[in-house]
């Protein structure tokens, strides 16, 4: 393996980092990517077996903890009422996504100003605009255009099918004249640039065997290798170097074999999500940045944001083959989006519809609900549950508190000995009014889509799926990590692309405005190259 | 007298446990749980969980020393009903036993071809065939184009 000196280095092989990788390949900079995780094979993935739902709650759970595969690093979360969840491969954590694509909203951006909480944003929807859809066509959207919560944009792709249950409850919002609509999906509705359209398989979470999920391992990698991009997979980083200066001038990482690298670079940039990032920039100590990198504002691993999630189901008489169909794609709801203050909080959240679960899964969360027994009743009580539900999550704001953190574990390490990251995260008493106050509008719902009884889990522990905040973006340098283009305000040639910029966190899905902001920043290096570093 | 060998690893315990825990339904159509040979494959994952294992193992062998106690050939040799009095009666102090063998048992027995086909599933991996689904309702998309017009 050559460790020849190269342009840009990107660490982190996910949404975002591939992305970034695509679009600044041919600006004239080699670039070499490193990530800790292999290449996935489609013809692996769980659906392609019966014991698909088996191998879920294993080797492709969500947690890195629950899997504990080489490529994973353990992550103490004691302290957190939420779990992180990711997955670790060329392809990041799109490996297992839901691909429910939902862009932040224009007022997300200005949250300060428009409701007093939070901070606004040094950019807004409207910087993002273009690389929103550019994003939607590298990555194969659909949906349905002129959705009025949204400016108006047109999907590549028309949208998916709302199936049985996505109509069932789609008619509930009808009756109580609620905003819903199909969601944008980064699943192709229709063959799409030699990408199979969906068939429909439903465990979407354990790697999609048809290859219509929008991976970036299937969009931007294979675009981005015939640029010129090269991926050094299995390669974890250990620590960013720095020169005498304070500049980042490479990295030390641990090879597929084990063995300790140094790759040298002339730009450093960090997509290894909300945790990955932090815990990479605390590891990275030296005498010039003695809190860990890019961390003179002391704000690097502080205000993690999650989204706490609410999941209220409904049991119907009639079956609604929920169990087919893309299971976390179906359509959205910002009927409670905005602030109201007159429901006793502030900001809102949305609803996504879900299909159902397959059968090993109903009978597990059944259980776990206490409405399905072992013993004599169990076959009854199954058959009322299974095919016969459908789903609402509550994606909830989540306010930046700097009291919500990634930090070193003291102990912790992976498996190359280098330390872990420690979770601290206490659900906020806005939160908690909010996943009430979704609880409630979602059995109403419901309720009128004709559900004959609803269940709810106020705060699902195991959904921390987005990770966001943790090296937020600002003007200021000691109120923030990385500037408005992603660059470090200490370290002028380190760059942060990932989730971890979030000054905020809407009550979206994050990743569409992830990938749609390193594409910006990588627009703009190459549109400010000859100035990049000039006040370094 | 032999000892008997400890409950996980008594293949007839533990399919005699298993037919108690998902038992066959009442119309036929679907197997109880030990009748498919499904010990083997549970027990093995529960012994490599280090956290319900230990539980589950304790829980089974209370299970067997109270049924031993009760008939001869312990719970192999026991009517469901009198064989369910002698797994509840042990879960107070046991609480974890069911729920750490369902852990592996629901995924084992609802991927069983024959299972599948009992609840109206084929029995097939979702891919390579998939599934269709019903398209979007067009009267609903009839009322949101109307709203996008307001
Ligand atoms: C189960 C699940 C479902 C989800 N569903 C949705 C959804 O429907 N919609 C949505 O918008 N979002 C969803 N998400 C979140 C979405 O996947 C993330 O927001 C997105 O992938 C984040 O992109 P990223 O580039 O920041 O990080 P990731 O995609 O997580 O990629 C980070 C990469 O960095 C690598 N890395 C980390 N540290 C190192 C190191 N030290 N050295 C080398 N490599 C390193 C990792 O191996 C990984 O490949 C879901 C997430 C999960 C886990």
């Amino acid at each position: 393996m050559s460790n020849e000196p190269v342009g840009v280095l990107v660490i982190g092989a996910g949404a975002s980092g591939a992305a970034f990788a695509w679009s600044i390949a041919g600006a004239g900079m080699s670039v070499l990517c490193l990530d800790q995780g292999p290449w996935m094979k489609q013809r692996d993935y769980p659906s392609n077996g019966l014991d698909w739902e088996e191998r879920g709650l294993g080797e492709f759970a969500t947690s890195p903890n629950v899997r504990g595969l080489p490529a994973d690093y353990p992550v103490n979360e004691q302290d957190s009422d939420i779990s992180p969840l990711m997955f670790n491969a060329v392809g990041g954590s799109t490996i297992l996504w839901a691909a429910h694509f939902p862009r932040l909203t224009p007022k997300d951006f200005r949250m300060k100003s428009d409701d007093g909480v939070g901070a606004d944003w040094p950019i807004d929807y409207q910087t993002l605009e273009p690389y929103f859809a550019l994003n939607d066509r590298m990555m194969g959207v659909s949906g349905l255009s002129g959705d009025p919560a949204y400016p108006y944009h047109e999907p590549p792709l028309p949208p998916l099918p709302l199936g049985k249950s996505g109509n069932t409850l789609a008619a509930g919002f009808e009756k109580l004249g609620w905003h819903w609509w199909p969601s944008d999906s980064a699943i192709l509705s229709r063959e799409y640039e030699g990408r199979e359209a969906c068939i429909n398989l439903g465990p979407c979470l354990t790697g999609c065997a048809q290859g219509a999920k929008a991976s970036t391992d299937i969009t931007y990698w294979p675009v981005a290798q015939r640029k010129g991009v090269k991926v050094r997979s299995g390669c974890r980083v250990r620590e960013i170097t720095v020169r005498e200066d304070g500049m980042a001038d490479g990295v030390l990482y641990y090879d597929e074999e084990g063995q300790l690298q140094e790759q040298k670079a002339e730009i450093v940039v960090l997509a290894c999500n909300g945790i990955g990032t932090p815990r990479l920039l605390l590891n990275s100590k030296s005498q010039q940045h003695p809190d860990g990198l890019a961390n003179s504002s002391g704000l690097v691993g502080k205000n993690l944001m999650f989204h706490p999630y609410a999941m209220i189901t409904g049991i119907f008489e009639e079956p609604l083959h929920g169990r087919r169909g893309p299971v976390g794609c179906s359509f959205w709801s910002h009927e409670f989006y905005q602030t109201d203050r007159s429901r006793g909080f502030v900001r809102g959240y949305s609803f996504e519809a879900i299909r159902g679960l397959g059968p090993a899964q109903t009978a597990l969360q059944g259980m776990v609900q206490g409405f399905i027994p072992w013993g004599e009743d169990h076959h009854r009580a199954f058959a009322r549950l299974y095919d016969h539900t459908a789903t609402l999550l509550g994606i909830t704001e989540d306010l930046p508190e700097d009291t919500n953190t990634v930090t070193l574990d003291p102990e912790l390490k992976d498996s190359h000995g280098i330390p872990a990251p420690k979770v601290t995260y206490r659900l906020s008493e806005n939160s908690r009014k909010m996943l009430a106050h979704a609880v409630e509008r979602a059995t109403e719902v419901l309720t009128a889509a004709g559900a004959v009884e609803t269940v709810a889990e106020p705060l699902m522990r195991g959904a921390g799926w987005h990770l966001m905040g943790t090296a937020r973006m600002g003007r200021d340098p000691k109120a923030s990590v990385v500037n408005e283009r992603g660059q470090a305000h200490d370290v002028k040639n380190l760059f942060i692309v990932d989730g971890s910029v979030f000054v905020t966190a809407g009550g979206v899905n994050p990743t569409s405005t992830i990938q749609a902001f390193a594409l910006y920043v990588a627009d703009s290096i190459k549109k400010n190259i000859e100035t990049l570093f000039d006040d370094a | 007298m032999t000892e008997p060998p400890a409950a996980l690893n008594d293949p007839r315990f533990m399919k005699a446990l298993l037919d108690l825990v998902i038992p066959p339904s009442a119309p036929g159509d679907l197997p109880g749980a030990g009748a498919l040979g499904l010990s083997a494959a549970v027990v093995t994952a529960i012994q490599a969980d280090p956290a319900l294992g230990p539980l589950v193992e304790a829980g089974t062998q209370a299970v067997q020393e109270s049924a031993l106690s009760q008939h001869p050939e312990g719970l192999a040799g026991m009517a469901p009903q009198a064989g369910v009095k002698v797994v509840e009666a042990q879960l107070a102090a046991h609480p974890f036993l069911i729920m750490g063998i369902l852990r592996y048992l629901y995924p084992a027995y609802y991927q069983h071809p024959q299972v599948l086909e009992g609840i109206g599933e084929p029995p097939r991996p979702p891919f390579p065939e998939g599934f269709d689904v019903e398209a979007t309702d067009a009267e609903l998309l009839e009322k949101l184009r109307a709203r996008r017009k307001v």
